[in-house]
């Protein structure tokens, strides 16, 4: 018989195989490969294989059926392959993903990579991806953020640079978080608004899919008895994906992906693959936010840290200005006798000296003289006992009292008049009552020369947004607001020890305790200081 | 003649104390301490006693919570260096508080003050 096919001879031309294409000319001398990969499919063989049968050989028949099994199984093995470079391929993939995904704490970098993988080409594809999380704590399941584009023309735009730059995963993913993730944000903003569930809505599509722990495909949404008829809408297609996010058997979000563009179908197979993505990046989005609060919480810690810090300083600074007020309260003790026995007799000679003795200016000049260090060693005290202070929460009008009842005598003797409107339902203020009440005293009884012929100090209390404000109106005294302000320094030049140190004390005093203390000088009106009392603990330093 | 017990552990202030209360009227007796004050107080009637809130090696406070106790009737008027005594819920006790000064007139008046009060509350009860 005449053999139609080459498939007996060792060796070939181009011409005598029609199944051999350009690439493969090294199958011209092989026999036995040409025989396997190409023999079983070319017509001619077959062809040959008929003529055999028809001639009654008795191995055509079986040479047929082998050729059929040959045939089948090589096709199956093709298939496999395929299926294997396909897991091989998303394996890799996953591994990308996992690499990246493993060494992120970034909640924003999370969710990036993870919605750039289920977009990009070379992830799974899908057009567009919204992903809700679940707040815990409101029981509520909401949008966070979406990725993909709103129409035909953007897609083009997206899908052209992709595949100009041929970006792997991680660099896909850090250009979205760096370039694109405020924008996308903004741009599903509408969209990721209303994708909000409350957890506890049992019936709703979403929970569904999220207490089954399984991803749900949803087909014909627009009919789907289980799909709100607003969701359907909202999102725009007829078929999508739920995936929810399950980490540690903990509900941690979900990933509503469609192809909203190209209307590609989505495969059983393509939503295994998503469900074997979904654990890495749930498990990756829950570290995430647990690393987001170990932050928030390690943030407080060290501001606790350096608060207790700041105590352990303060106590320390305490116990020094305690100590230096405790020294100081010694020798003011030791200078105190002393002064007042010098004084006292002085007193007790000019008084018992008649008017002619030559020596009473010598007596006269130590009673002034030991006056004016009595009013030194006072101030001293009064500074000292500042430098620790006793605050509780006291009443306004009792501080205001108690000051013009310890001022009363003083003042009605030189002159003057004082009244106090009191404001209408005070708060009571966190204020140390001893050194504000030396403060009120210095204020109302100073030694600032006064040249006004009014002779009237009005206190007033108010509530403001602060705490209790209060206005000392002292019309008696007329000075410039230069002199006044040299007077409130302390030591300053313009006046001596125990003259008018008492006011600068007084600011000194209230400002260490952070208590606001504005003296103005009013030129017809005389000096009017404001003193705003904290209502709150925190309020003071 | 009103008597009055000053009790301070400096001489020259005793000294002054009762220079100064004796040209006011008044007779003095002085002690240095809180048991010389006990002895001296023993068989004895004070109007009044002045007191130094800080004595050697003991507290004017301790003697002012005897004398109230004691002499519940006999107003005590301390004396410190110290203003802040005034807020020290144990000097409280006393009736009156001067912050030592080589001017007396403020002792002087508090002593007329208490005194007076005193004779008028017997007053009221005869």
């Amino acid at each position: 018989m005449d053999r139609e096919s080459c498939w007996d001879r060792d060796v070939i031309e181009q011409p005598d195989c029609p199944e051999i294409g350009p690439g493969e000319e090294d199958l011209l001398v092989s026999k036995r490969q040409r025989n396997l990969e190409k023999c079983c499919d070319c017509h001619r063989f077959l062809s040959d294989l008929k003529q055999l049968r028809g001639e009654g050989n008795p191995l055509a028949p079986v040479l047929a059926s082998f050729l059929a099994e040959f045939r089948r199984q090589k096709n199956q093995i093709q298939s496999l392959v395929s299926f294997l470079d396909s897991k091989t391929l998303e394996i890799r993939f996953l591994h990308e993903l996992g690499s990246v995904l493993q060494s992120s704490v970034d909640l924003d970098e999370v969710l990036s990579v993870a919605l750039t993988a289920i977009t990009a080409g070379k992830g799974f594809g899908m057009n567009r991806a919204f992903l809700l999380l679940c707040d815990r704590k409101e029981g509520m399941l909401n949008g966070y953020l979406g990725i993909g584009p709103r129409n035909l023309e953007e897609a083009s735009q997206v899908w052209n640079e992709i595949v100009q730059n041929d970006m792997d995963l991680q660099t896909l993913a850090q250009n979205f978080r760096l370039n694109k993730l405020s924008s996308e944000r903004a741009k599903f903003h509408d969209v990721l608004e209303q994708l909000t569930v409350p957890l506890s809505n049992k019936e709703h599509i979403l929970i569904k899919a999220l207490d089954g722990k399984r991803p749900i495909m949803v087909e014909g949404a627009f009919q789907h008895p289980d799909v709100p008829p607003e969701l359907a809408r909202l999102l725009g297609v007829d078929t999508f994906l739920l995936m929810p996010l399950i980490s540690r058997n903990r509900r941690v979000g979900m990933i509503i992906a469609d192809n909203f563009i190209t209307h590609r179908s989505i495969t059983a197979e393509d939503m295994r693959s998503l469900e074997n993505f979904g654990f890495p990046v749930a498990f990756a989005i829950e570290r995430a936010s647990l690393y987001d609060k170990l932050q928030v919480e390690l943030n407080r810690v060290t501001a606790a840290g350096k608060k207790l810090k700041e105590q352990q300083e303060l106590i320390v600074r305490m116990e020094n200005m305690a100590l230096v007020g405790r020294i100081t309260s010694s020798v003011a003790h030791s200078v105190r006798n002393p002064l007042m026995i010098i004084g006292g007799f002085a007193r007790s000679m000019l008084k018992n000296s008649p008017e002619s003795d030559p020596r009473r200016t010598f007596i006269e000049s130590i009673v002034a003289e030991t006056r004016q260090l009595e009013g030194v060693l006072d101030e001293i005290l009064n500074y000292s006992d500042s430098l620790y202070p006793t605050r509780d929460f006291w009443d306004v009008h009792q501080l205001v009292e108690t000051a013009l009842h310890d001022t009363a005598d003083t003042l009605t003797a030189l002159g003057y008049a004082t009244s106090y409107v009191p404001g209408a339902d005070l708060p009571p203020v966190y204020i140390d009552f001893k050194q504000l009440s030396y403060c009120l005293r210095t204020v109302l009884q100073n030694d600032i020369a006064g040249t006004g012929t009014d002779l009237s100090i009005v206190i007033s209390s108010q509530r403001c947004e602060d705490g209790v404000v209060l206005r000392i109106e002292d019309r008696s005294r007329y000075i410039s607001q230069a002199e006044l302000d040299r007077l409130l320094v302390p030591f300053s030049e313009t006046h001596d020890l125990g003259a008018g140190l008492g006011l600068a004390l007084c600011k000194t005093m209230l400002e260490k305790h952070g208590i606001p203390f504005a003296v103005q000088a009013e030129e017809h009106d005389g000096i009017h200081y404001t003193i705003t009392l904290p209502t709150r603990k925190e309020e003071q330093t | 003649m009103s008597r009055v017990l000053v009790v301070d552990d400096e001489a020259n202030i005793r000294l002054l104390y009762a220079e100064e209360l004796k040209d006011e009227g008044y007779e003095v007796v002085t002690a240095a301490s809180s048991a010389e004050a006990a002895e001296k107080m023993q068989g004895t009637t004070f109007d009044l006693a002045v007191l130094d809130i800080k004595l050697k090696n003991e507290s004017g406070i301790d003697l002012l919570q005897k004398l109230v106790k004691e002499r519940h009737d006999m107003p005590v008027i301390l004396c410190s260096a110290f203003s802040y005594y005034k807020d020290d819920f144990s000097a409280w006790l006393a009736d009156g508080y001067i912050v030592k000064s080589g001017d007396l007139t403020e002792l002087k008046q508090e002593i007329a003050r208490l005194l007076a009060k005193k004779a008028l509350k017997a007053k009221a009860e005869v």
